[in-house]
């Protein structure tokens, strides 16, 4: 067993900023799943009275699984700090065989090789010089200590534990004893709820959407964190935002496959939430995530060059889609028609892996011009006819029939017009650029 | 022993496992190399350039084409000279090489029967309507960092250098063409673009000013858009 604590001397700050104890205490179950993404085993210590709180992860099980990727601790441990700093919880860390160990390591605040023990007697070697303050127990017991004239960790622990026992009380004695791993810490697991959804309340109401995106992050980093722990992913999630006394207001974000990756979630999120007007003040922030999907295998298909680009396509598709609204982002198909405006149609965003829509049968015309405009638009007769007529005449059969002569029309700046006679009203028509 | 354990003394970074990145790829790439085969972003078959489709501009150009990771601005005189049919041979080849083309707020329809008269594969286009320049803007640096994207064509109302140089950054990130068009008198101002031309109509052609090519020079030439497609 190796355990990294994670401790967190101002969280009840940071978590809430004075807001109500139970929202540091949600802050922290989030940030317990968060942890999941590295380890099963996962505990947290609530937040004292001085705010501290405590994550614990036992990552020597993690270090096999990661190993072969992120060759040692360091690099397990440097993940897990890199994904922890942009939540913007102050943290230090220690890592030893006890979760007593790597708490008081952590606690020591020491230079990095001196915060971290892999075997019971490196652990012993590391605790030697430390003061006895940093011991977890309480003050009374330390000044008895200290009336004994013991001044370091290492002092105490050279004597006998019987002796430690007889003459400091048996709470002394089981906090060395499990500090040591020689008796068994009584942690209680973080379990992964069978739902995803996690809340973020507030001190004070919220009045713009710009401040929603950090208290966001961390709602999102614990979802990261319970899919890869349950090796799931989402396809949407719902965002919540709370008002005092109305309706709260409620976002649904797509995504155009499955994933499970935070920042994509938040980049998605962030476009959303640019885009709306806050009915109200926003008391509190709920993220939630019902249907759990097996992940693509696709992710994570290193070789397959195709595969990682049409990924790479969706996520900018979705991206654009949540800023701009699916409908301003799409593809454009021709149609089989032979009036110029109703040639052509929209489509939806070309889909990952979508295939090719099997070429249909469309009428040979001859060349058309790379603009057409929206509406025809009237204008004087044209100066100089450089080709046509062609004939259109159709539609006869719903109602919306034609019958134009087009040419091709200079322009005195030499901009070259796809115009049109009307045949049936007269008059003359621009309907495209030849760009 | 562990390096990341205090962060005050060796601040946590988020690209920190990327460290490890250069030096895998290059063993990958060893490896990868005795089966024959290659890391998938190490195509020699990507050009650096994309020829335009045109000779006289190829051979005018430096690298023989388009440049790609970079951004290039096109000042027409006049709408309808044909400005778009200069660049329809680069994005034909494109869309056959399995590369998208982004579509960033055109001024009015590109017109479907037309791109497909001119090889365009519709299913790889895509269209994007925004309103205001800073989205406009905004739209084109995502689609420009996407590598499945091979150019992105802009209309932009508004530009400065500042926001030209953010864009040539997601063109060398994604190694895509941003192809922006620009009203004429931005010819007048400089323009960190890395190739910037001015078109206008001469004798049913268009006479292309190449007023900035970074790593070439200036030149003057006449091509025929317009020809190209009848022939």
């Amino acid at each position: 067993m190796l355990w990294l604590c994670i401790l967190l001397p101002r969280f009840a700050l940071e978590a809430s900023a004075g807001g109500p104890p139970q929202a540091a205490q949600a802050a922290l179950e989030t940030l317990a799943l968060w942890a999941l993404q590295w380890s099963s085993q996962v505990s947290v210590r609530p937040a004292d009275a001085t705010g501290s709180a405590l994550l614990w992860l036992e990552i020597g099980a993690s270090r096999q699984l990661f190993g072969p990727l992120f060759g040692h601790d360091d690099a397990l441990c440097e993940r897990i700090a890199a994904s922890l700093a942009p939540l913007g919880f102050s943290h230090r860390m220690g890592l030893a065989p006890t979760p007593q160990g790597a708490a008081l390591l952590a606690r020591a605040d020491c230079p990095p090789h001196a915060a971290a023990a892999t075997t019971p007697s490196q652990l012993q070697q590391r605790l030697a010089p430390l003061p006895l303050g940093l011991l977890a127990l309480p003050r009374q017991h330390i000044a008895a200590l200290e009336g004994a004239g013991l001044r370091r960790i290492g002092e105490l622990l050279a004597l006998p534990m019987a002796a430690i026992a007889q003459r400091f009380g048996p709470d002394t004695s089981l906090y060395l004893r499990r500090l040591r791993g020689e008796a068994q810490e009584p942690l209680r697991m973080v379990q992964p709820p069978c739902r995803f959804a996690s809340r973020c309340e507030f001190a004070s109401p919220v009045a713009s959407t710009t401040a929603l995106l950090f208290p966001l992050q961390r709602l999102l980093a614990g979802l990261q964190g319970y899919l890869r722990s349950l090796d799931r992913a989402i396809q949407r999630y719902t965002l919540v935002l709370e008002h005092h006394r109305q309706a709260a207001t409620r976002l649904t974000i797509g995504l155009a496959r499955p994933g499970r990756d935070a920042a994509q979630f938040q980049a998605l999120a962030r476009e959303r939430l640019a885009a709306l007007v806050l009915p109200a003040p926003v008391d509190a922030l709920r993220v939630e995530a019902p249907e759990l999907l097996q992940p693509l295998v696709l992710q994570t298909d290193l070789f397959s060059h195709e595969a990682r680009q049409l990924e790479q396509l969706q996520q900018v598709l979705d991206r654009l889609a949540a800023r701009l609204g699916a409908t301003d982002v799409h593809t454009l198909r021709s149609a089989a028609d032979h009036r110029p405006e109703r040639a052509w149609g929209m489509a939806a965003a070309p889909l990952a892996g979508a295939q090719a829509a099997p070429a249909t049968a469309r009428p040979v015309m001859p060349a058309r011009p790379c603009w057409l405009l929206r509406e025809p638009q009237r204008i004087a007769m044209p100066r100089e006819l450089l080709a046509g007529p062609e004939r259109i005449e159709s539609g006869w059969w719903d109602g919306a029939d034609i019958a134009r002569d087009y040419y091709l029309a200079r322009e005195a700046s030499g901009a070259q017009l796809w115009v049109f006679h009307d045949l049936r009203g007269g008059g003359w028509h621009v309907h495209g650029l030849w760009a | 022993m562990s390096q990341a354990l205090n962060p005050a003394i060796r601040p946590a970074s988020a690209d920190a496992p990327a460290v490890a990145g250069p030096q895998l790829r290059d063993a990958l790439r060893r490896q990868l190399e005795r089966m024959g085969r290659r890391l998938p972003d190490d195509d020699p078959a990507r050009p650096v350039a994309l020829p335009t489709g045109f000779a006289a501009l190829d051979a005018a150009l430096n690298g023989g084409g388009w440049p790609t990771g970079a951004i290039i601005e096109l000042m027409p005189e006049a709408q309808g000279i044909g400005e778009l049919s200069l660049l329809l041979p680069a994005l034909a080849q494109l869309n056959r090489a399995g590369r998208y083309v982004a579509w960033i707020a055109p001024p009015c329809l590109p017109y479907p029967p037309a791109l497909e008269q001119h090889g365009l594969m519709l299913d790889r286009l895509l269209l994007v309507q925004a309103q205001d320049t800073p989205t406009i803007l905004w739209a084109a640096e995502q689609a420009l960092r996407c590598p499945a994207i091979g150019a992105v064509i802009a209309w932009p109302a508004a530009l400065d250098d500042r926001r030209v140089r953010r864009l040539q950054l997601a063109a060398e990130t994604g190694g895509s063409c941003g192809l922006l068009y620009r009203p004429v008198a931005a010819a007048q101002q400089s323009s960190p673009a890395a190739l910037r031309l001015r078109l206008k109509a001469l004798d049913g052609g268009l006479h292309i000013d190449i007023l900035k090519a970074r790593g070439g020079h200036t030149h003057a030439l006449v091509v025929h858009p317009a020809a190209a497609l009848c022939a």
